[in-house]
């Protein structure tokens, strides 16, 4: 990140002294990267992921302040947080949509890296323990909204605990050693598992999945903080109905993730098979993905078999998802039969749709590669025009004046609807005051990019003459900084003359991003 | 290593430590395997034979409760009033209809079985209405046969048995006609396990 170097005060000077003696510890093995420029997110959706992942954890730490696992009163408390206690409301629908945000993330994730074959050159490890933290992630979020016990997460909890008592032989003794018996268990124990078993295998898990190279885009991940925020102002997560023992419930649905395995169960087949062997299946074909995958290249367009079977999933996923969602409106028809979903259609459905999927694949690998081929016609026709916003200095100067202006009446707003009581108002503008802050802090990088493009000094023959210019730059001219000191990623070739800054013996991550603290020699 | 360390029986003494170290280890770790009890829950409510209460807080009475009628009833009842609330307590407790033959002042005219549907858990109840007459799940249309328990329609009619059949409990009724709940036993050839199933 762009920060002035040559005003170090003390408290700046202690969090560069810890920085460098992270030398010491295992993070000298992660590369972080703060991008001064924009950089396509599909490249660092995994840290997105795990962004959410802090956000629930953070505001799931606060809501066990209140919520209470019992059976009886779980409801009771989630009603009291929603509805009573200051900005329960709040942490209640970040933790919810940042739940269902993670798990988007994390399909995203999943799917780009198997799309682009990032899950070769010997990154199975990787991929798998991925696969396997993303299931987490789902039963994570299952039992997030299980331990509410409304209507809809008793049936929830119901559904999961018979699945796993289908399981032959070993079913029932499964269940009871995990859930417990009745709903009292089941409750009390999904919590244990919701705050703290899973998080840890979750955490257990990202050890072994963190990549090497990690990239922390600030304008990014406050756009997406920020659209959780909004999303939660705007479609604030109901309580549902308490679970009453004596009352049947009513028809609802799972979350989204999971009513594509909801139109499965719906079939009325075997409960083992449409519910635990079919997932099942997915999850350990996905697993197997990187040893299944023989082909050499990376891109979609040369793998179309491996294509094609992603395509075919994700066609059946959405195909799925919705039919799980749907019920039939007709009230005059018996409930069960709104409910049941031929088996016959289903199954006929994802049959038809392997043929559909990997035509669709082979023709978009055709207009790719067409697509390609022209780009490379029109490239020996003269260079591409690219249109570009420039801003001028002063232009930047007013734009983040403007948007710091926009943040105040954005404050006030927001605290005038928390003070009326408006909380899904205060966190819709909440939410865009972030979205705000990713576009200036996105406007302040260009802007300290930009001041490097200042002239550069001339070229001076030797080195010992550098360090003295170097030094003595600041002082006389305060705006005009040395390009080395500004360099970013992928502007390596500035520095071209390491020996330059002699004197720095922290860590200057922004100076060489071929090199990691690890290649410092060190005495 | 090499053949001179190897003992009188040809294995070497490595291979010996090996098998020592991995018996010692194997016993140091023994004693945890019963450690596994603590996963189940111990139900510490001890079964005995109890009056039938029904919601109202009145017991069930053969001569009084009407033909062709269900209510929902705890057992085993605690005095902890959260675990009371616990969806497998709850029993549908059914007055046959006359045409099944509960018009009989004995208890052979009523049936209590666990409201945990065996599909997937939601809770059924008694349609008494003409042409119904059965246990139904709402929430994927299981039915239940009001005089065995065992499902004949939907999802839970498929299970392999005992997962078609609802736990159930007996009664006993005293001479002026106030009816008991006999102490159960927990297994699949007795009276069942709530939310497994029950042999016929």
């Amino acid at each position: 990140m762009a920060v002035s170097l040559e005003r170090r005060n003390g408290l700046l000077a202690f969090f560069y002294w810890i920085w460098n003696e992270l030398d010491r510890t295992v993070f000298t093995g992660i590369k972080f990267s703060f991008p001064a420029r924009f950089v396509s997110p599909f490249g660092f959706l995994g840290m997105l992921t795990f962004i959410m992942f802090i956000i629930l954890g953070v505001t799931g730490a606060l809501l066990m302040f209140y919520y209470e696992p019992i059976m009886t009163r779980s409801w009771d408390s989630v009603a009291f947080i929603n509805n009573d206690v200051p900005f329960g409301f709040h942490l209640r629908n970040i933790h919810y949509h940042g739940s269902n945000a993670m798990v988007m993330l994390a399909i995203l994730h999943m799917y780009y890296q198997y799309f682009s074959g990032r899950y070769k050159i010997r990154n199975e490890v990787l991929w798998v323990t991925g696969v396997i933290l993303g299931t987490v992630t789902i039963l994570e979020a299952f039992t997030g909204y299980d331990i509410i016990f409304s209507e809809r997460a008793e049936l929830a909890i119901s559904i999961a605990a018979s699945l796993t008592n289908s399981i032959p032989i070993a079913g029932p003794m499964i269940r009871e050693l995990a859930f417990g018996a009745g709903f009292h268990d089941f409750v009390l124990r999904f919590y244990a598992q919701h705050v703290f078993i899973l998080p840890i295998v979750m955490l257990g898990l990202m050890a072994v999945h963190m990549p090497r190279f990690l990239v922390f885009d600030v304008p990014m991940v406050m756009a997406i903080s920020g659209a959780v925020f909004l999303t939660g102002g705007v479609f604030p997560v109901d309580l549902g109905f308490k679970f009453e023992p004596t009352v049947p419930p009513g028809i609802t649905v799972p979350e989204w993730y999971l009513t594509g395995l909801y139109a499965f169960l719906r079939t009325q087949y075997d409960k083992f098979l449409t519910g635990v062997l079919w997932p099942a299946l997915f999850i350990g074909v996905l697993l197997l993905t990187p040893f299944l995958d023989r082909y050499k290249k990376f891109s979609w367009k040369d793998r179309p078999w491996i294509t094609a079977i992603g395509i075919t999933g994700i066609a059946q996923i959405l195909v799925t998802t919705y039919w799980g969602f749907y019920i039939p409106p007709d009230t005059t028809i018996p409930l069960v039969e709104r409910l049941v979903i031929d088996p016959i259609n289903l199954y006929l459905v994802m049959i038809l749709l392997v043929p559909l999927s990997f035509g669709f694949t082979l023709m978009m690998i055709h207009l790719a590669k067409d697509a390609e081929r022209k780009a490379k016609l029109a490239k020996a026709n003269g260079p591409k025009k690219v249109s570009e916003i420039k801003l001028s200095i002063k232009w930047t100067n007013w734009m983040l004046i403007a948007l710091l202006a926009f943040q105040v009446f954005l404050n006030i707003a927001a605290y005038n609807a928390f003070l009326s009581g408006m909380n899904n108002v205060n966190l819709w503008i909440t939410g865009v005051i972030l979205i705000v802050f990713a576009g200036f802090f996105h406007l302040y990088r260009y802007a300290m990019s930009q001041s490097k493009n200042i002239p550069k000094p001339p070229k001076f023959p030797t080195t010992k003459q550098i360090e003295t210019s170097q030094k003595s730059l600041p002082q006389t001219d305060g705006v005009q900084k040395s390009p080395e000191e500004k360099s970013s990623q992928g502007q390596i070739a500035e520095t071209s003359a390491p020996e330059i800054k002699p004197t720095t013996a922290e860590l200057d991550l922004n100076r060489e991003q071929n090199l990691g603290m690890s290649d410092l020699k060190k005495p | 290593m090499s053949e001179q360390e190897k003992g009188p029986g040809g294995m070497s003494r490595r291979d010996f430590l090996k098998l020592l170290g991995a018996a010692g280890t194997s016993l140091a770790f023994a004693p945890f395997v019963p450690w596994g009890k603590f996963m189940p829950n111990p139900s510490s409510v001890t079964l005995t034979k109890v009056p039938v209460m029904l919601p109202d807080g009145t017991q069930a009475n053969l001569h009084t409760f009407p033909v062709n009628h269900a209510e929902v009833i705890t057992y085993p009842e605690t005095a902890d009033e959260v675990l009371n609330e616990e969806a497998f307590r709850k029993w549908q407790f059914i007055r046959l209809p006359e045409k099944f033959g509960g018009g009989r002042k004995d208890v052979s005219s009523f049936r209590a079985y666990s409201m945990i549907c065996l599909h997937l858990w939601c809770l059924w109840k008694y349609w008494p209405e003409e042409g119904r007459m059965r246990g139904e799940c709402p929430c994927h249309g299981s039915m239940y046969d009001v005089r065995t328990g065992t499902s004949f329609l939907g999802p839970a009619s498929v299970q392999a048995p005992p997962s078609n059949t609802l736990a159930q409990l007996d009664f006993e009724a005293d001479s002026d006609g106030f009816m008991f709940i006999s102490p159960p036993t927990w297994g699949v050839n007795d009276n069942g396990v709530v939310g497994y199933g029950r042999f016929t």
